[in-house]
């Protein structure tokens, strides 16, 4: 039985394709609000006339921000508390951190952070610190991130943890999807006890998406696309994201890691309550930032 | 004593030319990983901000930025001023600006030419001259000169660049001896093609599989360049497949070189005017 979700409101990143595109239509569709965010204008200008066109009734905004850069995530952070407030909220129910990147190359943003790095790991990091009072403000809120198989056999290299020094973009994104676990744990540990705020890391698992055919070489191009034909519809994969969601009876459930609606359990070094700290703690340096949790906030 | 007190609270620091963009960049966050403190220049402030914020943050280092055009004589000069004024002393210099606007020789304009000629000649000589003038005399002072792979061949298509990357390895080379037993070294850094911005990957992707192994990521190139550059090494190629064609191109006759080079290049820069084309002229596909 799926809940009515009319008076929520939740926040999309990487909304305008793919899974958070596909995540986003299932809420519309449940009659939430959503707030998407996308790096070109022009894809949040059709993805908002597609999920307008699901649910009419349904509230949809958009906002434009490239997430590779720390200053674009905090201005994200502003946009989205004046929008609530323009709209006379004043809580958050979810935030989904889906945008996630591939390079075949290593790239440094103009924070002189690795690209996946900042995308994957940094931005979902400080969105969620940052957004944590509005989420805070709503009776029970989640956060979710999109992690992925592919962090069972990463381990975070703690004297190059972006690879600067041997970069490979697959053990690379690995690790971004490694420390996305690590975070929601260590993020969990923080919110606790009785937390209203929930965190879940969710493998999508293989679904048919472009990521790996944005800017890279013909051969990881090919492979990603004899990979991906065995994979599962965007539809299917963003239900299992949703239920991390908008489900209520999961609020205290043990497990963090989550597949298709069932928990999982996380590779032993994404179990690990010391990394989760030390990342943790590399993640506020790097971010210039420090989360103080107001315990008092929650009911 | 007052020297001792002064020297403890103001301690010396690497300078970097081009530290915006992509090798500069790995450089600068190379160098502020192993703590070092960071003098930036480059063309524009606001990514020089960005970036020495976000390096403060994540190393814990001092970084200074000035904006400079050092096309510009007139500009090299104030930056110099600025710098003797700030009172700061080196001990690296990592001259890493440079550019080139790839294209056939007849086809770019006198201004393009004099630019590449300027920035990556004059800019070199004169930042290399005057920190020269401010380097920690407490300590070896390290240069490192980034030419290019291309700097050991004549390059059609890219005539000026390759010629101006060639002026500085016989530049880096002549000077090092220069300077030895002064406790200054010099080290030439002669690199491939590195995907630094969608421009440079496209061109790797157009020269095909070559493109592919002749390339090295940015990170992997600072690391160790700073360390060869630490053990007083005078030239660093990174990767092994460049340093073997660095050594056959030296065994073949330069006009055969150049025609060899000639062709791979030329073609790859069809291929890449080409599809150049193909995407101004395609209609727009809506939804795409």
């Amino acid at each position: 039985m799926e809940t009515d979700l009319s008076e929520k409101t939740f926040v999309v990143t990487g909304a305008t394709s793919g899974i958070g595109l596909a995540a986003a239509a299932a809420l519309v569709r449940r009659g939430a609000a959503v707030i998407g965010v996308g790096r070109s204008p022009e894809r949040c200008r059709l993805a908002t006339r597609q999920l307008s066109a699901l649910q009419p009734s349904a509230r949809v905004d958009y906002l434009t921000a490239d997430l590779s850069v720390q200053g674009e995530v905090r201005n994200l952070a502003v946009q989205i508390q004046t929008l609530l407030a323009a709209q006379e909220k004043t809580a958050l129910d979810g935030l989904l951190n889906n945008a996630g990147t591939y390079v075949h190359w290593l790239t440094l943003t103009p924070d002189g952070v690795e690209l996946q790095w900042a995308v994957n790991h940094l931005a979902p990091f400080l969105l969620s610190c940052l957004l944590l009072p509005l989420l805070q403000s709503a009776p029970t809120a989640r956060i979710v991130t999109v992690s992925s198989a592919s962090h069972y056999g990463s381990r975070i290299n703690w004297s190059d943890p972006q690879l600067r020094r041997c970069y490979n973009g697959l053990r690379a994104y690995g690790n971004t999807k490694l420390a996305n676990v690590l975070f929601t744990q260590a993020l969990n540990r923080r919110l606790a006890p009785a937390a209203a705020v929930r965190a879940f890391a969710a493998d999508p698992g293989l679904v048919k998406t472009d990521i790996a055919l944005k800017g890279t070489p013909p051969l990881v191009n090919w492979i990603w696309k004899i990979r991906r034909s065995g994979g599962l519809s965007l539809a299917a994969s963003a239900a299992g994201i949703v239920f991390l969601l908008t489900e209520p009876g999961i609020q205290n459930a043990p497990a963090d890691y989550w597949k298709h609606g069932q928990p999982r359990q996380p590779s032993r070094a994404a179990s690990d309550p010391a990394a989760g700290d030390r990342l943790w703690a590399l993640s506020e340096r790097m971010c210039g930032f420090q989360l103080e949790v107001n315990h008092d906030s929650v009911r | 004593m007052t020297q001792f007190a002064d020297r403890a609270t103001r301690p010396s620091y690497v300078a970097i030319s081009g530290a915006a963009g992509g090798l500069g960049k790995a450089f600068a966050v190379e160098c502020a990983s192993r703590g070092w403190d960071l003098f930036l220049t480059d063309l524009s402030a606001a990514p020089l901000e960005q970036l020495a914020v976000s390096l403060r943050n994540a190393y814990s280092v001092k970084v200074a930025v000035q904006a400079c055009d050092l096309t510009d004589a007139a500009a090299r000069a104030n930056l110099f001023e600025q710098i003797r004024a700030s009172g700061l002393h080196f001990w690296a210099l990592i001259n890493v600006a440079g550019l080139d606007y790839e294209g056939l020789f007849y086809q770019q304009t006198s201004r393009q030419i004099q630019t590449i000629i300027r920035l990556n000649i004059e800019g070199t000589l004169d930042m290399t001259h005057s920190l020269l003038e401010y380097r920690d005399p407490l300590q070896v002072f390290r240069i490192i000169n980034v030419s290019s792979l291309a700097a050991f061949y004549p390059m059609p298509v890219k005539a000026t660049y390759a010629a101006s990357k060639r002026f500085l390895l016989d530049f880096s080379r002549a000077l090092s001896q220069e300077l030895r037993g002064l406790g200054v070294t010099v080290t030439v850094l002669c690199p491939a093609g590195m995907p630094t911005t969608s421009a440079c990957i496209q061109s790797i992707q157009a020269q095909g599989w070559m493109g592919q192994i002749t390339t090295c990521d940015v990170g992997r190139v600072a690391n160790q360049t700073l360390n060869a550059a630490l053990a007083g090494r005078g030239l660093v190629i990174p990767g092994l497949v460049n340093q073997l064609l660095q050594t056959l191109g030296g065994l073949v006759p330069a006009p055969l070189v150049a025609a060899l080079i000639g062709r791979r290049w030329k073609s790859a820069h069809q291929k890449r005017a080409l599809a150049q084309h193909l995407v101004e002229s395609w209609p727009a596909v809506p939804g795409a």
